[in-house]
């Protein structure tokens, strides 16, 4: 009898995941019938590629968050990167008076590696203090997240860098498939592929789960909760430091005050999509569905001509209510 | 022999923040003969009000294992009511009464939320942080930052006017409301409970504390705090601001955690935690008198945090040890 019920029933991690489709699905056919402007195609492939950056960065959040681990420094290392490969990148003697026009006038690629073994360096700041020193992720990716925001401030004396840059640094932001299909989705498509193969497939990922679900058994079975932490970490600086340098490249300039609250924004999308902020409950899938599902209501609100500050106020309340509704299903289920 | 140089490193530690305000002090006053004038100190005291309500308040929701995210938002909205209210002409005393009820009834919602829905309080606050922000931003008239038209002249009395020894009223209501949070936090039973439930959830239930009541009470009284705060940013600043409570709650979080409270709760002390926020607003203050850019603020502010960190570490292990 028992097992009959094992087998009809799908796992609850996938169950939410078909309830957050569902309500997906159920948004956008309400943006399609209040503005329907929401499927031409321009418009259409415009949500797509505005949520890819914060799908990028998630990737490495919703791994953390599996695990029971935060990571809020990836805005401040966002903005990081974006100063630092301007920097690197800028011409030596630009001949301009101004203190900001000159750089190290680095080869653009070399200037890329060097950014981001920066990032790594914060990833890795991160990994020690809550692997060896048994701080509470929370509060020491609070500090790296004023350090890194604090170097880009400092690097661009509060404001950006954008003179003497060389022509390739706009590139990256520029590469474009179809229309706004650009480099960013590319990467979110391939690095989702590849977050969903070692979350679903490999031991590194079944290693995760079980670190969040119970981190004493985790120890006790012989993981090395310490090298999947760092290992995590690292990953998760990569990609906000990948993302930086893809934003500046799109702007052409490296700006210190970029991607304020992109670590809230990237935890308010993986909760909406069903990950547990308490760990051991999660999936990139979640992530997705998530960005996409404020993704698609940010943009209905906009085609609305609706004012970003109701645009705030609906999307506080759209957040209590899909995980108060989140918490009703599963409770039902489980009854 | 080991008995007494436990208690010793224990004494250290609770003596560290201390240390440290006094360390911060020398160094200004070392660097810059201004920092210790009277107007300086006198500037510092009237901007340290707003900062001191909210992290002494928030420091017991922490010792009790949760955390609000949303103060900066109450903060906003509340020094936005206030302003539109006067703006109305209604007097101070309502003013003030319907403000502060308001911001009751926000630590409602958001407890309500944590202890009846269950939803994790990072996230239900954050999302009340934005419902409050923006409903602080709908406030103010269309192609305007400020609510500024209209507003009573001696709206500035509370927070910069001189009330006694050159410093407002608000800093002394500030050391009032100190004094009131400590002697909660130590002398009464929601202190005590809020400690219990943030050493173990489970067994201070099991043990007969009502949990889901104090940890709404909690909720409300940070609210209560944060609205108080709003009061006084819209005094200070004579107009309603939606701005005026953006990063609070990082400040916050900081002054409480640079004061020793532990993130996951069980321990704390109000009275560090004011300590560890004059830290803070000396160093804005002092890094100003000493001319350095403003750009520079973020990078020493999460220095000092880690810093903080590396030491706290250190004297934990000894205590352990």
């Amino acid at each position: 009898m028992n097992k009959v019920t094992v087998k009809t029933k799908v796992s609850n991690s996938t169950f939410i995941n078909i309830s957050m489709l569902g309500v997906l699905l159920l948004f956008m056919i309400v943006a399609a019938l209040i503005a329907p402007r929401f499927f031409d195609i321009t418009n259409f492939a415009n949500v797509i590629s505005q949520q890819a950056n914060l799908i990028v960065v998630g990737i490495g959040i919703t791994f953390l968050l599996i695990t029971g681990n935060f990571d809020l420094s990836v805005g401040g290392v966002i903005a990081f990167a974006g100063v630092l490969i301007a920097y690197f990148s800028q011409s030596a003697d630009s001949g301009s008076d101004i203190v900001l026009g000159n750089g190290l006038g680095m080869n653009y690629g070399l200037a890329i590696v060097l950014t981001l073994v920066a990032c790594l360096l914060i990833g890795a700041i991160n990994a020690f203090f809550i692997v060896k020193m048994k701080v509470a992720s929370v509060i020491i990716t609070l500090g790296t997240m004023a350090v890194s925001r604090g170097i880009a401030m400092v690097a661009a004396k509060g404001a950006l860098r954008n003179v003497g840059l060389p022509d390739v640094f706009k590139e990256l932001g520029r590469i474009s498939i179809v229309g706004p299909i650009n480099l960013p989705v590319i990467i979110m498509v391939v690095l989702v592929a590849l977050a969903l193969v070692i979350e679903k497939k490999t031991l590194f990922g079944k290693r995760m789960y079980l670190i969040g679900a119970n981190k004493e058994a985790a120890l006790l079975s012989g993981i090395d909760v310490g090298r999947q932490l760092t290992v995590l970490y690292l990953l998760s600086s990569l990609f906000a430091g990948i993302t930086g340098i893809i934003m500046a490249s799109k702007f052409n300039a490296g700006i210190a005050a970029t991607a304020q609250g992109t670590e809230f924004e990237v935890l308010v999308v993986t909760v909406l999509g069903g990950t547990s902020i308490s760990g051991g409950f999660g999936s990139v899938i979640s992530l997705v569905l998530g960005a996409y599902i404020l993704g698609v209501l940010s943009n209905t609100l906009n085609l609305m001509g609706l004012p970003p500050d109701i645009q705030t106020v609906v999307k506080g309340i759209v957040i209590i209510v899909a995980v108060i509704l989140q918490r009703l299903a599963l409770s039902r289920r489980e009854n | 022999m080991k008995l007494k140089s436990l208690s010793w490193n224990k004494i250290i530690k609770d003596l560290f923040i201390f240390a440290v305000l006094i360390l911060i002090i020398l160094i200004f006053t070392l660097l810059s003969a201004k920092f210790l004038r009277v107007q300086n100190i006198t500037n510092l005291l009237r901007n340290s009000a707003p900062i001191i309500f909210v992290s002494s308040s928030l420091t017991l929701l922490m010792i009790s294992g949760h955390v609000d995210l949303s103060v900066g938002g109450i903060l906003s909205l509340s020094a936005c009511t206030y302003a539109v209210l006067l703006q109305r002409g209604v007097p101070y005393l309502w003013a003030i009464l319907a403000v502060l009820a308001m911001g009751c009834l926000m630590g409602l919602i958001n407890g309500f939320l944590v202890v009846k829905l269950k939803i994790v309080p990072v996230i239900s606050t954050l999302a009340t942080m934005n419902f409050f922000w923006g409903l602080a931003r709908l406030m103010v008239p269309a192609k305007k930052d400020l609510i500024k038209e209209g507003l009573p002249k001696d709206i500035d009395n509370f927070a910069r006017q001189d009330f006694l020894f050159g410093i407002p009223l608000s800093f002394y209501v500030a050391i009032i409301g100190v004094i009131i949070l400590v002697i909660l936090q130590r002398k009464t039973i929601l202190g005590k409970y809020a400690a219990a439930i943030g050493g173990n959830s489970t067994s201070a239930s099991l043990s007969g504390i009502n949990v889901a009541l104090t940890v709404q009470s909690l909720y409300v009284i940070v609210a209560f705090f944060s609205a108080v705060a709003g009061l006084t940013r819209a005094s200070y600043m004579k107009a309603g601001d939606p701005k005026a409570g953006i990063g609070m709650e990082l400040d916050a979080i900081v002054a409480v955690l640079l004061g020793g409270t532990s993130f996951f709760g069980g321990s704390g002390s109000v009275l560090k935690t004011v300590v560890a926020a004059f830290v803070l607003i000396c160093l804005t203050v002092g890094m100003s008198v000493i001319g350095t850019e403003p750009y520079w603020q973020t990078l020493i502010k999460g220095i000092v945090l880690i810093v903080a960190l590396i030491i706290n570490h250190q004297l934990t292990e000894k205590v352990k040890d």
